[in-house]
């Protein structure tokens, strides 16, 4: 299997402080690759790396084999990179329908078009690709419900569904279960699990959550003061002591 | 192409699909779009009979009343306002240099008047694309940076070309004493903007201008409603919830908030182009200063943001005060001190403007009388 | 020899228009930078400051307000120029704590449009206020040309080695403004209050976790802000045009002052006010130039030039000549 994500000799440094400390990491296509590490270990960093929030130091980053330093965050996002963020990031104001739109708007008209003649519903492939979205995450009752309306679970659910919209070949997941609820911690790493399979889906994942780390994983990556300490399957890494002692007074393995 | 997408849906979902057809959808947003047509040319054409002839009938003191021309200029700046509103309602982007695309659009109209034809039509072209090519450019520089630097830049803008405008450019425009040579000619040749329209009652329409500019403001309605109802209306409102997020469904933000303001600026320059065919004349004051800047704003956010209607509820309240009220015993001299109160008040307590309060009421009237389920 | 008399006169008025931009900057830039609050009324300050030192100092008679139909066709304390200086500052003091607390504080968590929008409008009643009740006449200060019979307040002196003459309030102006400066930026950087409200600038919510109430320096800091623009309106007053307008045509300039210096930096807006000031002064002063046989008349571009300035620092260092680089999320 070919490697769909590579980061070559990253760096990052904000005046003093090196957040980023040549990073090479390299995901698989297909599997789900977990972010771990203490807090301050510079995981937001890497991730927005990728994402071209930030501009690197040094060092390069590729994506199918093409390196994507050079574009905007919404060009790596039609490249096939999709992110879903820590916070439920939705259209508040919106409906939940009109929030899928905008998503599948995204994905079938690219980064920018001149039509504000042609009406919306012109476009029923467009169309389609939202009631599709809906359906992914079940939130299709819920269309014309204002989103900042919704309960929080499922705020988080139109959150990954906006994130799949643009059916990404990789998805980066920042603390997706972050102030949930046992049940809803559950369900959101069910649904994770069935998007892996259905959708042939590369994840990237950041959690804080171990256990969810250690059951969903195929490999999990050690990110401790900026550069990886360990990356392995997660018997491998569970196991080694440079590992346990990153984390010590951290969260228990 | 619409029983293609109807039976895929029946299929895919295994069930009937209750969401009606693509057909069904077409001719119910036809049906609306049009009707919000019908009702802005009735508000525009009965606007003469319920403001001006009615109120007279009824023994309404004339110094109370509305005139033509006024109602005229209020539809001007209406139809500047719905533009603005596309950029500060719906994108959440506030100019304070919106002056700009109005008054280079006027000095443009009316140069041109002077040295290459009055015709309205081609007046109107030259103005709005004077307009265009201004927003393009500041647009592209003040949006470089976002946040209340957009709106620092914008009133910084703003203000070079008014002083460029009044001194270095004098010898073009006139200077402080505005551009005097003005020559609007028929209207498509033959049709004198200030002559009566025949055959048509004097209740209902008097001149020509009334015809023109009315007709103007309801085509920048339609216009700016089909906008509302294209990708840009979602789109443009995404950015103003959450520009990120926008960015990372991978839209250029960028290049949309751009022409949003570009847009914004093509109805001020409409707007522009009209003030200087119904004056016959650029006064600098009133075309390029950055009161015009302010009370765009103003007009905008008590009207109402973020509705299509709310704006011109605004321009014609704004005019009626500056206009009217001004002129009324006692509280004439704080017409303009009590506008910036009310304008406070609805910042502080109804974000939703004049408008929005007036649907609030709508709504609940809509509600106690047992009105069905929206 | 005159060309150094003319060079003394220009740094002297290109300094003396800066210094106004200063105080006026100076308060807007900690209030932005510290506060993220961005304040369109800042201006409003000036105006008040520049009309309570005008009915301080003197007596004035209004043809064309309210309060002259009223019956106050003259008004004014008559306490003169000194008692205006001393009691304005402290004036415009509380009224900046005012604003802090009622205008400011339920705006903190709203966002910037909504700021500039409630601002830009109490900037507009105010002028209207003054409009309405004053009348739109244009006033001059009575500044007395001596203080105690020694010192030189007003009235032109000699200016060495040439034969032109300066306002010598003009060198007062810019005096006061550095003594201001640095007591300013003692503040900020030798008080414990002062040590606050930097930290409060990077970490809010740490400040908050330590303990420290943080309303308590953010109000003072309004309140500083403030009366800094209300000096540079009674300072400033003698030298120029009052008229209700003056708060809003001064909010460009201070606002371009801050933008060019750098948000949050008091040694930025000194740099930004001092630049806009002296190229201002010395478009005005050029008038019609011989450049390579063609004749330049600057001075229609006087206006113009500080916004030309203003765009080609934005677009080239845009935090601003000494501002710091943010960064993104």
């Amino acid at each position: 299997m070919s490697a769909i994500l590579e980061t070559d000799g990253l760096v990052k440094e904000f005046g003093g402080l090196t957040a980023t400390d040549d990073v090479n990491l390299s995901i698989e296509q297909g599997e789900l690759l977990s972010l771990i590490g203490p807090n301050g270990a510079g995981k937001s960093t890497l991730i927005n790396l990728i994402t071209r929030m930030l501009e690197e130091t040094e060092g390069d980053i590729r994506f199918e084999g093409e390196s994507i330093t050079d574009l905007e965050p919404h060009e790596v996002v039609q490249r096939g990179i999709g992110k879903s963020f820590q916070t439920a990031s939705i259209f508040p104001d919106l409906s939940v329908e009109e929030n899928a739109n905008i998503a599948s708007l995204g994905a079938e008209h690219g980064d920018f078009r001149f039509n504000f003649l042609v009406h919306r519903n012109s476009y029923p492939e467009v169309e389609q690709r939202t009631l599709e979205t809906l359906e992914a995450v079940g939130l299709r009752d819920q269309r014309n419900t204002r989103a900042a309306d919704l309960p929080y679970g499922d705020k988080r659910r139109l959150e990954i569904g906006i994130a799949l919209a643009s059916e990404p070949s990789l998805l980066l997941m920042d603390e997706p279960t972050a102030g949930m609820s046992p049940e809803e911690t559950q369900a959101t790493v069910e649904l994770i699990e069935q998007l892996q399979e259905e959708l042939d889906l590369t994840i990237l994942l950041v959690e804080h959550d171990m256990e969810i780390v250690f059951s969903v994983s195929d490999r999990i990556a050690v990110l401790n003061r900026g550069s990886i300490i360990a990356e392995g399957t997660p018997d491998e890494v569970q196991g080694d002591p440079s590992v346990q002692e990153a984390y010590l007074g951290g969260v228990e393995l | 192409m619409s029983d293609e997408v109807k039976s895929a849906e029946a299929t895919e979902s295994g069930e009937v699909d209750r969401s009606p057809s693509l057909y069904d959808r077409w001719a119910a947003v036809r049906e609306h779009e049009a009707a919000v047509a019908a009702l802005t040319f009735l508000g525009v054409f009965l606007a003469p009979l319920v403001l001006v002839v009615l109120p007279e009938m009824l023994g309404v003191p004339t110094q109370y009343i509305w005139y033509r021309s006024l109602i005229v200029l209020a539809l001007i700046w209406g139809i500047f306002a719905v533009g603005y509103d596309l950029l500060l309602g719906f994108t959440g982007l506030l100019s304070f240099g919106h002056a700009i695309f109005w008054g280079t659009a006027a000095y443009a109209a009316g140069i041109f008047s002077a040295n290459v034809t009055g015709s309205p039509i081609a007046m109107i072209l030259v103005g709005t694309t004077t307009a265009v090519l201004f927003a393009w450019v500041i647009g592209w520089i003040s949006l470089r940076r976002g946040g209340i630097y957009f709106a620092i830049l914008t009133l910084a803008f703003g203000q070079m070309i008014y002083y460029v405008f009044l001194s270095p450019l004098g010898w073009l425009t006139g200077g402080e004493n505005g551009f005097t040579g003005v020559e609007v000619e028929p209207l498509l040749g033959f049709l004198p903007l200030g002559a009566e329209v025949a055959v048509v009652p004097d209740a209902i329409v008097q001149t020509w201008m009334y015809v023109f500019v009315g007709l103007a403001a309801v085509l920048a309605v339609v216009v700016g409603n089909r906008i509302l109802n294209s990708p840009y209306g979602v789109v443009l409102r995404a950015i103003r919830e959450n520009e990120q997020r926008a960015e990372f469904v991978g839209l250029n933000v960028w290049r949309y908030k751009l022409m949003a303001f570009v847009i914004s600026g093509a109805f001020a320059g409409v707007a522009g182009s009209l003030y200087v065919i119904q004056r016959s004349f650029v006064p600098i004051e009133n075309t390029l200063n950055w009161t015009v800047s302010g009370e765009i704003v103003i007009m905008t956010v008590l009207g109402g943001v973020g509705s299509l209607f709310g704006p011109l509820l605004g321009a014609g309240l704004y005019m009626y005060v500056a206009n009217i009220v001004s002129g009324m015993p006692a509280i004439g001299d704080f017409w303009h001190m009590i506008l910036g109160l009310v304008f406070v008040l609805v910042v502080v307590l109804l974000p939703e403007g004049l408008w929005g309060g007036l649907t609030w009421l709508r709504e609940r009237a809509a509600e106690a009388f047992g009105g069905e389920d929206r | 020899m005159s060309v150094v008399g003319d060079l003394i006169v220009l740094l002297v008025n290109g300094l003396q228009t800066g210094a106004i931009y200063v105080l006026l900057a100076i308060g807007l830039s900690i209030i932005l930078g510290t506060l993220k609050f961005v304040n369109f009324a800042h201006g409003a300050l000036f105006v008040v400051g520049a009309y309570a030192g005008l009915l301080i100092t003197q007596e004035i008679s209004i043809s064309n307000g309210k309060l002259a139909e009223w019956g106050y066709a003259t008004i004014g304390l008559e306490w003169g120029f000194f008692a205006a200086l001393l009691i304005v500052p402290m004036l415009v003091f509380v009224l900046g704590l005012a604003m802090e607390r009622f205008v400011a504080r339920p705006f903190y968590d709203r966002p910037d449009t909504d700021q500039i929008l409630v601002t830009f409008g109490l900037a507009i009643v105010v002028q209207e206020v003054i409009h309405a009740l004053i009348g739109p006449r244009t006033y001059g200060y009575d500044v007395p040309s001596t203080a105690f019979g020694l010192l030189p307040m007003t009235g032109p002196i000699g200016v060495p080695l040439s034969d032109v003459t300066i306002n010598v309030w003009r060198l007062w102006v810019i005096v006061i403004t550095a003594a201001l400066v640095i007591a300013v930026y003692a503040i900020v950087e030798y008080t414990d209050f002062g040590l606050v409200v930097k930290a409060g600038t990077r970490d809010p919510e740490m400040v908050r976790l330590l303990g420290i109430k943080i309303t308590r320096p953010y109000l003072v800091m309004f309140g500083i802000g403030a009366a800094l623009a209300g000096i540079a309106g009674v300072v400033g007053g003698p030298l120029q045009n009052i008229n209700p307008e003056i708060g809003m045509t001064i909010l460009v300039p201070a606002f371009l002052t801050v933008v060019i210096g750098g948000v949050g930096s008091v040694r930025g807006a000194v740099l930004g006010g001092t630049l806009i000031g002296m190229v201002q002064v010395t478009l005005i002063s050029l008038g019609s130039v011989g450049l390579g046989g063609f004749e330049v008349n600057f001075t229609p571009w006087a206006q113009v030039g500080i916004y030309v300035l203003a765009v080609i620092v934005l677009l080239t260092r845009p935090q601003g000549l000494l501002g710091s680089e943010e960064v993104s999320a």
